[in-house]
């Protein structure tokens, strides 16, 4: 039996907030997220607001903060860059506001490449920063194919990329595996209607369990649906906690998420 | 609240209650499948696979449907499905079969196959418009047939339309339908089948909606929701964590986990046999 209570911390770096227009979500605001983490043992989410990611991400990105003062330290916020809507403005809210410890860009969603010009601006600062990118990636995607961030692991080397669902489908992931195998700084994140324990398995044979993180799309996908695929997948204990919020703690070195100091920052 | 769990399988006829469980053991899976999948990493579900899976989770039971009646010969591998039951019968496991329109050289009658079905013990139906290639209009003699032996239909929902099913549920008001893989776009439209058709449940198959289960559960449908991993075709950890770990109190979780398909798997199950 797997009882009622979760056994594991965990740290979810893929999570949104706030309504959506193309299906209904049922409380979608921070103070029901933080009751579903109270539910599954997650200590922090770094989420970008569904706003910022679907029509306006300056408001969308006004959404996450307050979020996170309402629970700073449940909630840390990515700062959505839409290379559409004056990326620049966007990039020096975020050097200036401690509260974003990340940036969120959604190609597909933009219609627009990552390899793309507007995006330049995004990489420059997350390689001269340390701050991470998490990235929506989507398997055939002319945005955001997972090969197509092997062009941005090579022109920015040292900007750590998220690669958000890992390329959402089987082969995606397959994809996306053999990207993060040739360039350390690409990361693989788990969450996605395809996902499996076994495919979660195989990043981690593949890529080792350091690179691989636990997100959850929630609001969108229930948490708990994501989290059982990790929770329940064959993989070694020590490789799970990695997966679940050790690999988590890694990345966000830049600022710090809550509940604990950055690595190499102690 | 309850700390009981109860034997949806062998006992669950005559409405036995183990009490003394833990809450998260017990349950019953109403959809597992048994086979292999062409395109999925998922490891093939044998009997040793589903026998397996009861104990990982301590399930009472479980509802089998074969993947050849989905992906290969409709009606061929309902033996598949009654094999694994017949197999795993003291473990709780029953058939769920499949059946398309009566075509001749396929399928001589719908009614004969719901008779047949009833012979070998089976539990449930399934179907497969989209994948199999018909209108669900074709199915009527099928409806009909579940209907007076309270048989319930089970079909997913990338394999029939909302007002396709609504149409079904409405003419047949005593046939339960289990829709299932509603993933977590269709709120709106489950939200209008649920509260039009009290005959329509939803399993937990990829049920993905944010708090969709609370959510059914605060506006009184929580006994419309019916427990399943989806063995064989999905991830069991996303059905498994989904409901363990809930908002729900016990005495939901009790219901969801394994009340409800007590209440419709079983009614009928060994009826003949």
């Amino acid at each position: 039996m797997i009882g009622r209570r979760p056994q594991h911390r965990i740290v979810d770096v893929h999570a949104h907030l706030g309504p959506y227009s193309l299906f209904f979500i049922p409380e979608s605001d921070a103070a029901s997220m933080v009751a579903v983490m109270d539910l599954t043992g997650t200590d922090v989410t770094v989420l970008s607001a569904n706003r910022a990611i679907q029509q306006d991400a300056h408001l969308g990105n006004s959404q996450s903060l307050a979020a996170v003062d309402a629970y700073p330290d449940r909630i840390a916020a990515y700062a959505v860059i839409n290379p559409w809507q004056d990326p620049e403005r966007e990039l020096e809210r975020l050097a200036g506001d401690e509260r974003f410890v990340g940036i969120k860009v959604h190609p597909t969603l933009h219609r627009y490449p990552v390899t793309g010009a507007r995006y330049a601006a995004v990489w420059e600062f997350a390689e001269s920063t340390g701050c991470p990118v998490l990235s929506h990636s989507e398997h055939q995607s002319p945005y955001d194919a997972p090969v197509l961030f092997q062009t941005v692991a090579e022109r920015y080397p040292g900007t750590s990329v998220v690669l958000g669902h890992a390329g959402i489908t089987p082969p995606g992931v397959d994809e996306a595996i053999a990207a993060a195998r040739r360039y350390e700084s690409l990361w693989l994140e788990v969450c996605g209607s395809h996902m499996t324990g076994p495919l979660i398995r195989s990043m981690v044979d593949q890529v080792g369990s350091g690179r691989v993180l636990f997100g959850s799309d929630f609001p969108f996908i229930d948490q708990r649906m994501s989290l059982g695929r990790v929770v329940c997948a064959p993989l070694e204990e020590s490789q799970r906690q990695d997966v679940l919020s050790g690999n988590a703690r890694k990345l966000f070195r830049w600022r710090p998420l809550p509940g604990e100091r950055g690595v190499g920052n102690e | 609240m309850t700390r009981e769990s109860v034997v949806v399988g062998e006992n669950a006829s005559s409405g036995s209650v183990v009490v003394g469980g833990d809450v998260t053991s017990g349950w019953f899976d109403a959809r597992v499948v048994t086979g292999a999948h062409p395109a999925s990493l998922l490891p093939a579900t044998d009997p040793e696979a589903i026998a397996a899976h009861l104990d990982r989770f301590a399930l009472s039971g479980a509802l089998v449907s074969a993947m050849a009646s989905w992906l290969h010969d409709p009606i061929g591998g309902n033996a598949e499905a009654s094999a694994v039951a017949h197999d795993l019968g003291d473990r709780g496991v029953l058939a769920c079969w499949t059946a398309v329109p009566a075509t001749p050289g396929e399928l001589d009658s719908l009614t004969s196959l719901v008779d047949r079905a009833l012979d070998d013990g089976v539990a449930a139906f399934r179907i497969h418009p989209t994948s199999h290639g018909y209108s669900p209009a074709l199915l009527d003699e099928l409806y009909a047939a579940l209907e007076t032996n309270r048989l319930p239909l089970c079909v997913d929902a990338a394999e029939i339309t909302w007002p396709d099913l609504t149409t079904i549920a409405t003419r047949h008001p005593e046939l339960p339908i289990v829709i299932g893989a509603v993933g977590y776009r269709k709120l709106r439209e489950l939200w209008a089948a649920l509260a039009a058709n009290p005959n329509v449940y939803v399993d937990l198959v990829d049920f993905a909606a944010h708090q969709g289960v609370e959510w059914l559960a605060a506006n009184n449908l929580a006994g419309r929701l019916v427990f399943a991993t989806g063995l064989g075709v999905r991830d069991p950890g996303e059905g498994i964590i989904r409901l363990a770990w809930s908002g729900l109190d016990d005495a939901t979780v009790h219901l969801v986990g394994a009340e409800t398909a007590g209440r419709l798997f079983r009614r009928t199950a060994g009826a003949r046999s």
